[in-house]
């Protein structure tokens, strides 16, 4: 369903890519990773002193601005599968309705302290029926927690823009769909280094933005 | 003993009793005092010690609890940091929640009764808790009933200035105007599961524990010191002050751990006790005072000191008494040391009275045989010229004249005794002084043996003579010619018929020896001793003397410088030895 929809924006689409959007791509020098190499892609929040980030570390970049809110709220899942949150590291747009599915077979009880969206949707079982959710209309960093499982750490980075994209685990990304316009392009790194640059954005040129 | 006692000086020997006796009794009554002080320090130190014990033993209950509630509290918190809604109250930049998502897990300890000792420590009963943020500072209660009520004054005192990573145990005051009291505040620190750190620490406020409990019939006190003031419950404000001055004196000359010391409170006499509660806390240092009120033991000391004084007062009775025999006996010798010299001075006494009256005696004597020999003269003088007078007529018959003859002779005699009498008497009295002139004996001598033949009675006697020439004598012409005169006429008037007499002069080491010897019965031996004495003629039967002659002899020789004496009388042989002073003849007078 998902696919043919897909693929009906692309044969739409197909003839004006080039004059629709303007493309930002470069590569957001990340922190050396602690652990090597990743093989498992496991990616898990740390917290180190008062940073929250990934490890292995990755960044998202968007594009800061103000943008129309979507008619309807986006939809996103963060499930909790293997006492983990999964993804760990989960961008929205303001307004996203964000679904915490339990595939484990323990309760959860995922909770937010932070400042941008405070809940606790309580213990709940993996057949909880609606599945808890929690829309988050205010932009800034939601750090979540599960009551029961004190290690459980997942971040939500609620953005304004509708432009974000996470980079490889190399720090390569790649930004498509962006407005004309002039922008600045921000790259998240942890919970307190945000990297900003200027863009000029032209309907089909590609930006080449690096984040030293 | 006491008939002695009574000759002797009594008012001395008792002196030296009484002052024997009072050294014997300073001596008792030194060892009593010494005791009485040793008895009363032994009785302070075993109450000191006693007391001492006891405030140990309320701090080790102390210390027991404070562990135990520090092992509970730290366990609490190391749960509390492992609560995810704390991690994120205190890492999310959401303190307002860390009181609420508390709440739950601390609710036990606000909760609950109050409980004894051996069960405070589980239950944790606590008076008020409080979160401090990271940087040390009170995290304000939205709720203050919740986490128990503190005034801001209070609250204050509990923030630090840097998270402590180790418990820290504090005493702080509840600056509360009702009821001011001291709370004891431990805080635990919270470290973060992940990264090691300390986020935050939680401050519990507990009632202080209150020793003394077991044992309050004692009257025992304790107390806080805190922040220079006492928190002392069950006192007066005015024993408060006092103890107050005291530990702050102490205190501050001095920055003791524990110590010890007494004072009057109210004139009754205290033990003070303190101990430093929280060595090495960041929170001020605070101290357990114990005061201990000494009365018990004082009453203890009082009777202790009158039983020691008894017993003194009976020692020094008793020593008094033994006292007074030891000084008896030992002044005995000491008495008799006295009447002994008591004794020997009336023995004196008594010699000199008598020397003194034997001289009176001899004195008068003497003078009396002066006098009788002056008052003899002259009758023997008339009856002499009488005589004389008598011979001179012719018309007696011739048996009348040899009658007259006979008479005039007696009266020469007796003239001779008085005169001899009289030279005595002047000796006697210290009246005779010879002088020191040169006497030729060898003329002298030749002069009496010519006399001596020339007599009308000359013995039939051989006289042998060995005389040096012109042998010179210190002396005075008269009375060395007595001297020879008496031992010629001795060795004449005692000789036998047809014996013989010696006459021998010579010179010896500065002295004239001469001796005189003669035949004839010699004297008895036991009245050999006794011939120089006045008035005893040697007697030896046939003829008889005045019993003066030797004695004047004698007497003479010593007034010349020599001596007479009998060298041998046995054997038909009697020998005299006079010795004078040599005398070179020229000198005058030899000195």
């Amino acid at each position: 369903m998902r696919l043919r929809r897909l693929f009906w924006c692309g044969v739409i689409l197909a003839p004006f890519p080039a004059f629709a959007e303007a493309i930002a791509e470069g590569v957001v020098q990340l922190p050396e990773s602690r652990s090597g190499p990743v093989i498992a892609k496991r990616y898990e929040i740390v917290s180190k002193g008062e940073t929250l980030s990934t490890q292995p570390p990755l960044a998202v970049v968007y594009l800061d601005g103000s943008f129309t809110k979507p008619a309807s709220a986006p939809k996103r899942q963060v499930a909790q599968k293997d006492l983990e949150f999964l993804p760990p590291l989960l961008p929205v747009q303001v307004g996203t309705r964000v679904e915490f599915p339990n595939l484990d077979d323990t309760y959860h009880s995922i909770f937010s302290y932070s400042p941008a969206k405070r809940f606790d949707l309580g213990r709940y079982r993996p057949e909880e029926r609606p599945i808890p959710s929690e829309v988050f209309d205010a932009p800034g960093l939601v750090t979540l927690r599960c009551d029961i499982h004190e290690h459980m750490r997942g971040l939500i980075l609620v953005l304004n823009t509708p432009h974000f994209v996470i980079t490889a685990p190399d720090g390569r990304f790649r930004l498509r769909g962006l407005p004309s316009g002039h922008y600045t392009l921000k790259a998240w790194i942890d919970s307190r280094t945000t990297r900003e640059k200027p863009v000029d954005l032209k309907s089909g040129q590609t930006v080449h933005v690096d984040f030293p | 003993m006491t008939a002695k006692k009574a000759k002797a000086n009594p008012r001395a020997v008792k002196g030296f009793r009484a002052k024997l006796a009072a050294a014997m009794m300073l001596v008792i009554s030194g060892i009593t005092a010494l005791g009485l002080y040793l008895a009363q320090r032994n009785v302070t130190n075993n109450a000191n010690h006693a007391l001492e014990q006891d405030f140990q033993a309320e701090l080790s209950s102390l210390d027991r609890l404070q562990e135990l509630r520090h092992a509970a509290l730290a366990e609490r918190c190391r749960a509390l940091a492992l609560k995810p809604r704390i991690h994120a109250a205190l890492e999310d930049n959401a303190l307002d929640l860390l009181y609420p998502s508390a709440k739950d897990e601390l609710r036990d300890l606000m909760e609950g009764q109050e409980r004894p000792l051996e069960q405070a420590a589980g239950t944790l009963h606590a008076k008020f808790y409080r979160f401090l943020d990271g940087v040390g500072a009170v995290l304000a209660p939205p709720n203050a009933k919740d986490v128990g009520s503190l005034s801001a004054a209070a609250e204050a005192q509990l923030a630090f200035k840097k998270l402590p990573d180790k418990q820290q145990v504090g005493y702080i005051w509840s600056n509360d105007p009702a009821s001011d009291t001291v709370n004891e505040v431990t805080a635990v620190p919270i470290f973060s599961t992940e990264t090691g750190e300390v986020i935050s620490a939680l401050v519990v406020g507990f009632k202080p524990f209150e020793p003394g409990s077991k044992n309050p019939s004692a009257g025992m006190q304790s107390g806080i010191w805190v922040s220079g003031r006492l928190h002392l419950p069950a006192s007066s404000d005015g024993a408060k002050s006092m103890v107050a001055g005291k530990l702050m004196k102490l205190l501050t000359n001095a920055d003791r751990a524990r110590d010890s010391s007494t004072l009057r409170i109210n004139g009754a006499p205290h033990l003070l006790f303190f101990k430093l509660l929280n060595p090495g806390s960041l929170f001020p240092p605070a101290y357990e005072v114990f005061v201990y009120p000494l009365a018990t033991w004082a009453a203890q000391l009082h009777r202790l000191r009158l039983q020691i004084g008894g017993a003194g007062a009976l020692l020094l009775l008793g020593a008094f008494v033994a006292s007074h025999f030891a000084a008896a006996r030992l002044s005995r010798p000491v008495e008799q040391l006295e009447i002994e010299s008591e004794h020997d001075r009336a023995e004196r006494q008594r010699a000199e009275a008598a020397l003194a009256s034997t001289t009176d005696e001899l004195e008068r004597s003497a003078r009396y045989s002066a006098d009788a020999s002056h008052q003899l003269k002259s009758p023997v003088t008339v009856l002499r010229a009488g005589l004389e007078t008598l011979m001179g007529r012719e018309d007696f018959a011739p048996e009348v004249y040899e009658e007259l003859s006979g008479l005039l002779h007696q009266t020469h005699r007796l003239t001779g005794v008085i005169d001899d009498l009289l030279l005595l008497s002047r000796m006697d009295a210290g009246h005779l002084r010879i002088a020191s002139d040169p006497v030729n004996l060898s003329q002298l001598l030749e002069e009496w043996l010519d006399d001596l033949e020339a007599l009308p009675d000359a013995p039939d006697v051989n006289i042998e003579k060995k005389i040096a020439t012109d042998l010179s004598v210190a002396g005075e012409k008269q009375y060395t010619s007595l001297i020879i005169q008496n031992l010629l006429e001795n060795a004449r008037k005692y000789n036998r018929p047809g014996g013989r007499i010696r006459i021998l002069a010579r010179e010896e080491n500065k002295q004239v020896v001469l001796s005189i010897g003669n035949t004839g019965r010699p004297i008895d031996r036991a009245e050999q001793r006794h011939i120089f004495e006045r008035f005893r003629s040697i007697g030896n039967g046939l003829v008889s003397g005045h019993g003066i002659g030797l004695n004047l002899a004698r007497d003479l020789a010593r007034l010349h410088g020599g001596d007479l004496r009998l060298v041998v009388s046995e054997n038909d042989w009697t020998e005299f030895e006079a010795r004078f002073r040599f005398m070179e003849s020229g000198t005058n007078r030899a000195t």
